[in-house]
C-alpha cells in the first residue's frame, strides 16, 4: 500500500529551483531515506510534505488523499508528523510536556474541559502521561523527562523530537537529520530505536547525512542533487548508481 | 463646499500631517537601526511642547526655550537607549515592547509631576495676522511647521545620503553584523538614531504647540498617529513616513470635512489598523518581506 | 513540608481568609479596596494566559474592561434587564469584540501587534466619550444597580466584596486547571516555539483568536462587575495607564504563571490604597504612593525586565530550585 505519493512536485525561490519536478512513492512499513548533497532540497522538501510550505507545482497524496495545500495542523491530524532539523523543542516546558504537546490531536480537553478538569479529563491526562513516559524511553531520553526543553543537550533534543512526533501516533513519521549530533554509540541505539518504530507499523522517511546509519536501516533511498531526484532504490543499487556517486557518495565513501 | 473651504481644510491636514511626518520619521529612525518600534516615540513630542513652554516660564527667549527642549528630548532618547534598552539588546520583540512602554509610561507621569497636569500653550513662533492664501486663511505657525519639517526632511537626506555617519546608519540598518565587519561602530549609530528620533519627535512637539496647547498626555496619540505615518509609508523608509504623514494628515482633515469631526481621530486610527490588517508593509513598502 | 503541599495548601488558606473576611470587620474602605483587587485579578487572569503563557502582547484589555462596564450600566439602567443577564452578555460582548479584533490580528506579531491592540484601545476611548446616547459622554452612566441575584439584592460593601472575590476566585481555579491540561500546554507551546507547535498539530491561528477572545471575555467580565458593584462608570477609567498597569502586573509577576501574576496583582492593586490595610499610615505616604503610582508601575516593569526578567514566578522557581539541589 502507498502511504505517501508526491508527483512532479516543484518549489521555486526567487530564481532558484529547490525542488525540481519530485514524484516518488512511500510504501507501508518501510523505511525511507532521501539523501543528497547540501541545498538538494531535502529540507524545502520535507516543509512542503507537512504544509509548513507550499508547492509551486504538483500534489501531495497521502493514504490516496491530496493533503496539498493542507496547514500543518491538518496534515499532523491526518497523521503525517514530523521533526526539525533545527530542533523546535519548547525550551520553557519540560521535555515529558514537550512530549504531551505532541499528543496534542490525540488528547481531547478543549478549553472548557481543559479549565474544569472533569474526572474524564484527569484519567486522560494520567494516562498521556504514562504514554509519552513510554516513548520517552522508546526513544532512549527518558532521564531528562523533567529536564526543562532548554537544558537538554543537543543530540537529545533531536531525540525527544522523535518522540514527540510519535506522540500524535503518526502512520508516517518524517525525520529530518535525527543522529546529527551523535556518537557511535548513541547513532547505534537511534537505529535499534527506528527499527522498533517500524516494527509498531509506523512508515519512515528519514533525511540524514550518516551514510552509516542510512544504509543499514534504510529500505529505499531517493537521492536529491539540486532539487532534482537522480536515483531511487534499495541500498545496495543506490552504492553502486553512477550518477549518485559522482554527485554526493563518492566524495562520502572517499571520505569514509 | 466652497473650494477655498476645501484649500482649508487641505490646509489644515498637511499641518497635522507634517507634524505626523516627524513624529513618524522617528519611527523609522529607530526601526530602521534596531527593528525596534519604540513605544516611548510619542512621549517625545510631548517633551518638546511642554519643555519649550517651561522653558519660556523660566524666562528663556523663544528660539532657546525650542532648542533646549529639543536637546533635552534628544538627551532623554540617548538615555532610554543606554540604560533601558541596551543591556537588553538580545531579547526578544516582547521584552524590548514592555521596556520602550515602561519608558513612556514613566516619562508621561514625570511631566505631569514636574509640569502639572493643565494644557498649557506656547507662543507663537512669529505672531501676526494669519497669511491669506487664494480665500483660504494660513496661520503663520502652520508655515513655521512646514518650514521645519521641509528643514528635517533635507537635513536627514543629506544626512543620510552625504555624510560618513549616513552610510553607517543605512548599513547598519540592513544588516547589524555585516556594518560591524565593515568596521562601524553600531552602538553608536543605534544610539544616535534615539537622539535623533526623539529630537524630530520633539521638534514636532514643539512646532505644533502654538497651535494646539500640549500636556503631559499628549504623546500617546500623536505616537500613535507618527507610527500610523511611518506605517501607511511602510516602516524603514524615512521619504515614505513623510508621504504617510502628509496623507494621513489630509485624509483625517477630509475626514472631518466630509464625515464628522467627532470621529476625527478614530478614523485615521481606524485606518492604521486596517493598514497593519491589509498591508503591513505599507502602501509603498515590498511585499514579502516579513519583519513582522 | 514539601513544595506540593505548600501548593496546595496556601491557596485553599488565602481562599478561606477571603471568605472568613467579612465575619471579622465590616469596614467599608477595606471592601472597596479589596473589591478592587478581585476585579483586576479576574482581568489579570485572562491576561496572564494571553500574555504569560501565549506570549501575545495586548495594550487593550482596560477597553474590554470598558466594553464590559458600559454594557452593564447600559443595559441594567432602570433595571431594563436583570443584572445576571446584562452581566452575561457585556461577558460575551467584550469576547464577541475580542474575537473579531483577533481574527485579522493573527497576522501580526510582536510590536505589530501591541501597536494594533494600542489603536483598538485609544478607538474605543474616543468611543466611549463621544458615543453620548449609550456611554453618556464625558459624564459617564450614574446610577447603575446593584447586583441582583435573584431574590437576593447586593447592595452592601462586603456583599460585592464577596460577589466579586468568589468570580475571582472560580476564574482563578479555571485558569490553574486550563495551565496543567492539553489547552494550557499548547498555549505555552505557542509562545515557545511556533513552528514546533504546528508541527504537534496545533491550530495555532485559532488558539491564538481562542485565547485572545476568552481573555477580553474575561476583560469584559471584570468591568461588568466593576460597573454594578462602583454604581458609575466614566471614561477616565478605560485609558491606557491601566492596560499598561495590566500589562505591568503580568511582567512583574512573571510570564508563564498564575500565581506570580496574582501576587503582583494584589500588590500593585494595592499599592495607591495601603492605608485600608495598615489604618494608621500618615495621608502625605498615601497620596504620595497614589501620585506616583503610574511611575512606579512603569519604573517596575523596566527594572523587572532588566534584572529580573521572570519577574515573582520566576526568582521563587529559581529560589526553589536552589533549594532542591542543596
Amino acid at each position: 500500500m502507498t502511504v505517501l505519493a508526491t508527483r512532479g512536485l516543484s518549489r521555486r525561490f526567487g530564481g532558484l529551483v529547490a525542488v525540481d519536478d519530485v514524484s516518488f512513492d512511500v510504501h507501508a512499513g518501510m523505511i525511507k531515506a532521501l539523501i543528497g548533497p547540501n541545498g538538494a532540497g531535502k529540507s524545502t522538501l520535507f516543509n512542503l510534505l507537512t504544509g509548513f510550505d507550499r508547492p509551486d507545482a504538483g500534489d501531495i497524496s497521502f493514504l490516496g488523499a491530496s493533503i496539498l495545500g493542507w496547514a500543518p495542523h491538518r496534515v499532523v491530524r491526518a497523521g503525517i508528523a514530523r521533526t526539525f532539523q533545527n530542533t523546535q523543542l519548547f525550551d520553557e516546558m519540560t521535555v515529558a510536556e514537550n512530549v504531551l504537546v505532541g499528543m496534542h490531536t490525540c488528547l481531547r480537553a478543549g478549553f472548557a474541559e481543559g479549565s474544569l478538569r472533569l474526572p474524564a479529563t484527569k484519567a486522560s491526562e494520567r494516562a498521556a502521561v504514562e504514554q509519552a513516559c513510554r516513548l520517552l524511553r522508546l526513544v532512549g531520553a527518558d532521564r531528562f523527562a523533567d529536564s526543562p526543553g532548554a537544558d537538554v543537550p543537543h543530540g537529545v533534543r533531536r531525540l525527544v523530537e522523535i518522540a514527540r512526533a510519535l506522540a500524535s501516533n503518526p502512520k508516517l513519521l518524517l525525520l529530518d537529520e535525527p543522529a546529527a549530533g551523535l556518537n557511535n554509540a548513541e547513532t547505534h541505539a537511534l537505529a535499534t530505536c527506528l527499527r522498533r518504530i517500524q516494527a509498531d507499523g509506523t512508515t519512515i522517511l528519514i533525511v540524514e547525512h550518516d551514510m552509516g546509519l542510512v544504509m543499514e536501516i534504510s529500505d529505499e533511498i531517493i537521492v536529491l542533487d539540486r532539487g532534482r531526484k537522480i536515483a531511487e532504490g534499495p541500498p545496495l543499487l543506490i552504492q553502486k548508481d553512477a550518477a549518485v556517486i559522482e554527485a554526493y557518495l563518492g566524495e562520502v565513501i572517499a571520505d569514509a | 463646499m466652497s473650494s477655498s473651504e476645501l484649500l482649508q481644510f487641505l490646509i489644515s491636514g498637511l499641518q497635522s500631517g507634517a507634524i505626523y511626518a516627524l513624529v513618524g520619521l522617528g519611527f523609522t529612525l529607530v526601526y530602521a537601526s534596531t527593528g525596534i518600534i519604540n513605544f516611548a516615540q510619542g512621549e517625545f513630542f510631548m517633551l518638546g511642547g511642554v519643555l519649550a513652554v517651561a522653558g519660556v516660564r523660566i524666562g528663556l527667549p523663544l528660539p532657546l526655550a525650542i532648542v533646549a527642549a529639543v536637546v533635552i528630548s534628544a538627551g532623554v532618547g540617548v538615555a532610554m537607549e543606554r540604560i533601558a534598552l541596551r543591556p537588553r539588546r538580545d531579547s526578544g520583540a516582547l521584552v524590548l515592547i514592555i521596556i520602550t512602554i515602561g519608558v513612556s509610561m514613566v516619562l508621561k507621569s514625570v511631566a505631569r509631576h514636574a509640569f502639572g497636569p493643565n494644557e498649557m500653550a506656547l507662543p507663537a513662533f512669529t505672531p501676526g495676522p494669519p497669511v491669506l492664501l487664494l480665500g483660504a486663511a494660513i496661520d503663520r505657525q502652520v508655515l513655521w511647521i512646514w518650514g521645519l519639517t521641509l528643514v528635517a526632511v533635507i537635513g536627514l537626506t543629506l544626512l543620510y545620503t552625504r555624510t560618513r555617519l549616513g552610510r553607517a546608519m543605512r548599513a547598519t540598518s540592513l544588516s547589524h553584523d555585516a556594518a560591524r565587519l565593515m568596521g562601524i561602530d553600531t552602538a553608536g549609530v543605534v544610539m544616535i538614531s534615539f537622539g535623533l528620533a526623539a529630537a524630530l519627535g520633539a521638534l514636532g512637539g514643539a512646532a505644533v504647540a502654538p497651535l494646539t496647547q500640549t500636556a503631559f498626555d499628549a504623546g500617546a496619540r500623536a505616537g500613535l498617529k507618527g507610527f500610523a505615518a511611518a506605517i501607511l509609508g511602510g516602516l524603514g523608509n524615512p521619504i515614505a513616513a513623510v508621504l504617510g504623514g502628509l496623507v494621513l494628515g489630509v485624509l483625517e482633515s477630509l475626514s472631518v470635512a466630509f464625515i464628522s469631526s467627532t470621529y476625527k481621530d478614530a478614523i485615521s486610527l481606524v485606518l492604521l489598523l486596517a493598514v497593519l490588517f491589509l498591508r503591513p508593509q505599507g502602501l509603498l513598502g515590498k511585499s514579502g518581506r516579513e519583519k513582522v | 513540608m514539601s513544595r506540593r503541599l505548600v501548593g496546595t495548601i496556601a491557596p485553599v488558606l488565602a481562599v478561606m481568609v477571603v471568605l472568613a473576611l467579612p465575619l471579622v470587620t465590616t469596614d467599608r474602605y477595606l471592601f472597596k479596596v479589596l473589591t478592587f483587587v478581585g476585579l483586576n485579578l479576574i482581568v489579570v487572569a485572562g491576561l496572564a494566559l494571553l500574555f504569560g503563557y501565549a506570549g501575545q502582547i495586548s495594550l487593550g484589555h482596560a477597553a474590554f474592561f470598558g466594553i464590559g462596564a458600559y454594557t452593564v450600566g447600559y443595559l441594567t439602567a432602570d433595571g431594563a434587564v436583570p443584572w445576571l443577564i446584562a452581566t452575561l452578555a457585556a461577558t460575551v460582548l467584550a469576547a464577541l469584540v475580542g474575537f473579531t479584533l483577533a481574527l485579522p490580528m493573527l497576522r501580526l506579531k510582536g510590536h505589530y501587534l501591541g501597536m494594533a491592540t494600542l489603536g483598538f484601545s485609544e478607538i474605543m476611548t474616543v468611543l466611549f466619550v463621544e458615543a453620548r446616547g449609550i456611554t453618556g459622554g464625558n459624564d459617564g452612566l450614574r446610577g447603575i444597580p446593584y447586583p441582583v441575584l435573584g431574590p437576593f439584592k447586593i447592595a452592601t460593601p462586603g456583599g460585592v466584596y464577596l460577589l466579586v472575590w468568589i468570580t475571582a476566585i472560580i476564574v482563578l481555579v479555571l485558569a490553574g486547571n486550563l495551565v496543567r491540561t492539553r489547552p494550557g500546554r499548547a498555549l505555552r507551546a505557542l509562545h515557545g516555539a511556533e513552528l514546533g507547535a504546528q508541527a504537534c498539530g496545533i491550530d495555532t491561528g485559532r488558539l491564538r483568536v481562542q485565547v485572545f477572545a476568552l481573555s477580553a471575555g474575561l476583560a469584559g467580565l471584570a468591568g461588568a462587575l466593576y460597573a454594578s458593584s462602583v454604581g458609575y462608570v466614566s471614561p477616565t477609567t478605560f485609558s491606557l495607564e491601566f492596560s499598561v498597569l495590566l500589562v505591568a502586573m503580568i511582567v512583574l509577576g512573571g510570564t508563564g504563571s498564575i500565581a506570580g501574576p496574582v501576587a503582583a496583582c494584589v500588590g500593585l492593586t494595592l499599592l495607591p490604597y495601603v492605608d485600608a490595610l495598615i489604618p494608621g499610615l500618615p495621608r502625605e505616604a498615601v497620596s504620595f504612593l497614589q501620585d506616583w503610582e503610574a511611575d512606579i508601575a512603569g519604573i517596575v516593569m523596566i527594572l523587572v525586565l532588566l534584572f529580573a526578567p521572570g519577574g515573582v514566578a520566576g526568582l521563587i522557581r529559581s529560589m526553589t530550585r536552589a533549594g532542591d539541589s542543596r
